[in-house]
């Protein structure tokens, strides 16, 4: 499969803040979810991606056209939804998708009608009227139905209420069956976005700490109560411990060495997904 | 469609297995008839919170061995499956769940004798209530 996009050795420096070098690849048929604490560098990533910021080394590509470069063929292929929008709040719904919906030719109508009803947004009232919430829906219904292959959203279930996340997490489902296409998502941690991702790009202090597909590393975190203590020397894939509990993320060598030293484990259990991404922030 | 898929995230066995050997099951159970449509690949990764990496794995495996087929762009759908296949799912489910008991009583400790006796109440109770 051929990727849509790559990110290779991508470096910005934002006064102190040192983001890279960033590598990823972003295949057709997957989301990624960019992970960190906030000021990891996850939104700088998408504006990088999007040139709204400019890489002081590296590349971008997208469809094999180099963003920042003279031919601006890739943005016809992608859309983003910000964390915040300036500009919008003296126009209504209505108004703002007759500005939007001419610039994309793959423009989805009937998405648009589809997700302003099921998310209940009113398209008569001034977007600056409208609480964060019900701006944020507003703002995912005009960028879903741009059908460009890669979309990038900013933390899009931020503020958004609990039945409208199971019914956005649908919409992205169905969106993504659609075609070839890829969602970059940025979120701290928000567990939604976890369970809708593929691959998990963990970005700590402005630094990639890796890519990880999600179950390869649900099934890699095992935690063990041991019998009795723990000789002092490291278990393999050994990243915590606590008297007779450690975690192993290399569960394989973890058994086979207990076995070879006749130590006892009483129980076994994988880590929850959020627990692993603290343990890879930590 | 949602399937009655329920995965255990403290196994050993890897999920896609899971989701492929609960699939096997539910298609030589009768369960899913052929010609039924599955999922999507996203929209199953979708409600078992998994990836679509993983349950591409298990529907390459499922069609490799017959269960189901793939049509370009129309979709997933269980396949026709001879009566053979369908006895050999069964057989191996079974001898699957009894070797699971066993290799749990043996963790506790257990000696063969004393899983014996236990197998035959386990049999005698069930029999006693059932017809």
């Amino acid at each position: 499969m051929k990727d849509l996009a790559s990110i290779t050795g991508v470096k910005k420096t934002i006064d102190e803040f040192e983001l890279g070098p960033i590598d990823l690849t972003i295949e057709p048929g997957t989301i990624t979810a960019l992970i960190g604490n906030n000021g990891s560098g996850k939104s700088t990533i998408l504006k990088l991606m999007m040139h709204l910021a400019k890489a002081d080394q590296g590349s971008i590509q997208i469809f094999d056209t180099s963003v920042g470069g003279q031919d601006e063929s890739w943005k016809n292929h992608i859309s983003y939804q910000p964390q915040t929008v300036v500009g919008w709040n003296a126009f209504t719904g209505k108004t703002l998708k007759s500005f939007i919906a001419p610039l994309y030719p793959d423009w989805d109508e009937n998405l648009f009608n589809q997700m302003a009803e099921a998310l209940n947004i009113p398209l008569n009232k001034r977007f600056g009227k409208l609480s964060q919430g019900v701006q944020q829906k507003l703002n995912l219904a005009l960028t879903l139905p741009r059908n460009t292959p890669i979309l990038l959203l900013d933390e899009p279930t931020a503020s958004i209420d609990i039945p409208s996340k199971k019914i956005i997490i649908d919409l992205l489902t169905d969106w993504m069956d659609q075609g070839e296409r890829a969602i970059v998502m940025a979120s701290h941690q928000s567990e939604d976005i976890m369970k809708l991702a593929d691959y998990l790009s963990v970005l700590k202090n402005g630094k990639m700490v890796g890519t990880f597909e999600k179950e390869t590393l649900k099934e890699s975190h095992t935690r063990y109560w041991m019998k009795d203590e723990l000789p002092a020397a490291a278990v393999p894939g050994e990243i915590a411990r606590e008297q007779q509990m450690i975690i192993s993320n290399d569960p394989e060598a973890a058994e086979k060495y207990f076995s070879e030293n006749n130590l006892i484990c009483m129980d076994a259990a994988k880590l929850d997904l959020d627990e692993i991404i603290a343990i890879l922030l930590s | 469609m949602e399937l009655p898929i329920r995965l255990s995230k403290d196994s050993r066995e890897p999920i896609y297995h899971q989701i492929e050997n609960q699939l096997k099951a539910l298609i030589a159970g009768g369960h899913l008839p052929a010609d039924t449509p599955l999922p999507s690949i996203r929209a199953l990764a979708k409600d078992l919170e998994t990836s679509v990496i993983t349950i591409r794995r298990a529907y390459q495996d499922l069609e490799s061995q017959g269960f189901i087929r793939t049509t370009q762009g129309k979709g997933t759908f269980v396949a026709e499956i001879d009566q053979s296949l369908k006895q050999q799912v069964k057989v191996s489910s079974v001898y699957q769940s009894m070797e699971k008991a066993v290799a749990i009583a043996r963790n506790y400790d257990y000696t063969y004798p004393q899983i014996e006796n236990i197998f035959q109440e386990v049999l005698e109770a069930h029999k006693r209530e059932g017809k």
